[in-house]
């Protein structure tokens, strides 16, 4: 989705804000939210893309104003709507409207001692080659995709040399509604001066992580 | 609904920024409220998860890991090999941590990590992340004018040294391993550890300095 989540070398930004507090929360909102997000009973088919393509459809101007964990709040607000189990009244109003939905009893305190410790994987094994192999050169698709996606525009249409090879991963593009399908993911690295025209005479490198339906030899 | 529709979301967006109240706080305590009285939720849950993220997650886990590889070349090798197996051994698993991958700065290299399209960091290593590194500024300009990022960082880059610039873009998350500073002979595990800040494990800081002020 081509929203302005894909802030890559978009200039105009101002300098970075560097000397905040170490403290991992700066209001209680903040923490209160992501502890919420982690105990909640959660309906089936959320996956890490259907979050990330439902916090890039957020307007621009609420996604450039607002704070992070607000917009995680208004995420997981729109995917509880869009999985049915709330309505915008209520999580306007806070009380409930409806019958409960039907889903696993919430998490206790107690189990959070092994939820902490959950790790998900995204590679999956695959009965096919690899495409291409390390210090190919590729050059990425021009194009975008309608939906979700995570070629960042800045690197589309660019040349670059395949550093690394991790087998299979889940492939973001089809995975809003966990689909699953995984194909050979790669580490690709672009000189500067092939992304940027104010990189002249830098030898330094951005690397990205690229699924192979991104790719084309160059 | 088609999982490529761009309006799938957006739309709810719409009613949303209508409805909701108009402060987070707000916002969050409906969103509690609402979520205890369907029976999806258990507010001394959401307590406990705020205490991990407080005292327990966090990165000092991270200053083990560099402070361990500076002291033991093989523990090295194996954690820029294989980061998410050294981190289970360490106890260290969690959110954000099956594909952890360490990048190790030498003086030729300085490597620096973001995520230009969300905010995708190491929890299970460095916890939660502080502000800037999700803030708009970062995210556009650290792949496009890392010197100009590291110089407002307090760090000036000589043009030879190489800069690398992780973006985020997979599941794969990365953590920067930092130079062991000279002065630091003969330190122990927990004084090294003691030394790295958050942000040379990001990549924004590159010197660490042997200062015993900060010695647990």
């Amino acid at each position: 989705m081509d929203s302005i989540h894909d802030l890559g070398g978009r200039q105009g930004f101002g300098p970075i804000v560097t000397d905040e507090p170490d403290e991992p929360f700066h209001a209680a909102w903040e923490a209160r939210l992501l502890g919420i997000v982690w105990a909640m009973s959660r309906p089936s088919g959320w996956t890490i893309d259907r979050f990330r393509f439902a916090r890039e459809s957020i307007a621009p101007v609420d996604y450039l104003t607002r704070a992070y964990y607000d917009q995680w709040l208004q995420t997981y607000a729109a995917l509880l709507i869009d999985s049915g189990v709330a309505t915008v009244a209520e999580i306007a109003s806070g009380k409930a409207a409806g019958n409960s939905p039907d889903l696993a009893p919430p998490m206790t305190a107690a189990a959070v001692a092994a939820a902490k410790r959950t790790t998900i994987r995204y590679d999956r094994p695959i009965d096919r080659a690899p495409r291409f192999a390390v210090g190919d050169r590729v050059v990425t698709r021009r194009d975008g995709a309608p939906g979700h996606t995570r070629l960042p525009l800045y690197a589309r249409g660019r040349q670059g040399t395949v550093e690394h090879e991790h087998g299979a991963h889940v492939l973001p593009d089809r995975n809003i509604d966990g689909e699953g399908y995984a194909e050979p993911l790669y580490t690709v690295s672009f000189a500067a001066t092939e992304l940027w025209p104010d990189a002249a005479g830098l030898r330094d490198r951005i690397c990205l992580d690229l699924w192979e339906s991104y790719l084309a030899p160059a | 609904m088609a999982h490529d529709d761009p309006h799938r979301f957006a739309d709810i967006h719409e009613e949303l920024h209508r409805h909701l109240p108009s402060e987070p706080a707000l916002r969050v305590k409906a969103l509690e409220s609402l979520l205890v009285e369907k029976g999806m939720l258990d507010p001394k849950a959401v307590d406990a998860w705020i205490a991990v993220y407080t005292e327990e997650i966090g990165p000092k886990r991270g200053a083990t890991l560099v402070a361990k590889a500076w002291l033991d070349p093989a523990f090295k090798q194996r954690l820029l090999g294989d980061g998410a197996r050294v981190i289970v051994e360490l106890g260290f698993e969690g959110w954000a941590g099956g594909h952890f991958k360490v990048v190790e700065n030498t003086p030729a290299i300085h490597n620096m990590v973001v995520c230009t399209l969300c905010s995708c960091y190491p929890h299970a290593v460095l916890g939660v992340p502080p502000n800037w590194y999700k803030s708009a500024a970062y995210r556009a300009r650290a792949v496009r004018e890392p010197r100009a990022v590291l110089a407002e960082f307090g760090e000036i880059m000589p043009e030879q040294v190489e800069i690398r610039v992780w973006d985020s873009t997979s599941e794969l998350r990365y953590m920067v391993l930092p130079e062991r500073p000279p002065g630091t002979e003969g330190w122990s595990e927990a004084e090294l550890a003691g030394l790295v800040t958050r942000n040379a494990m990001i990549g924004t800081q590159r010197t660490l300095r042997a200062d015993r002020s900060g010695r647990p």
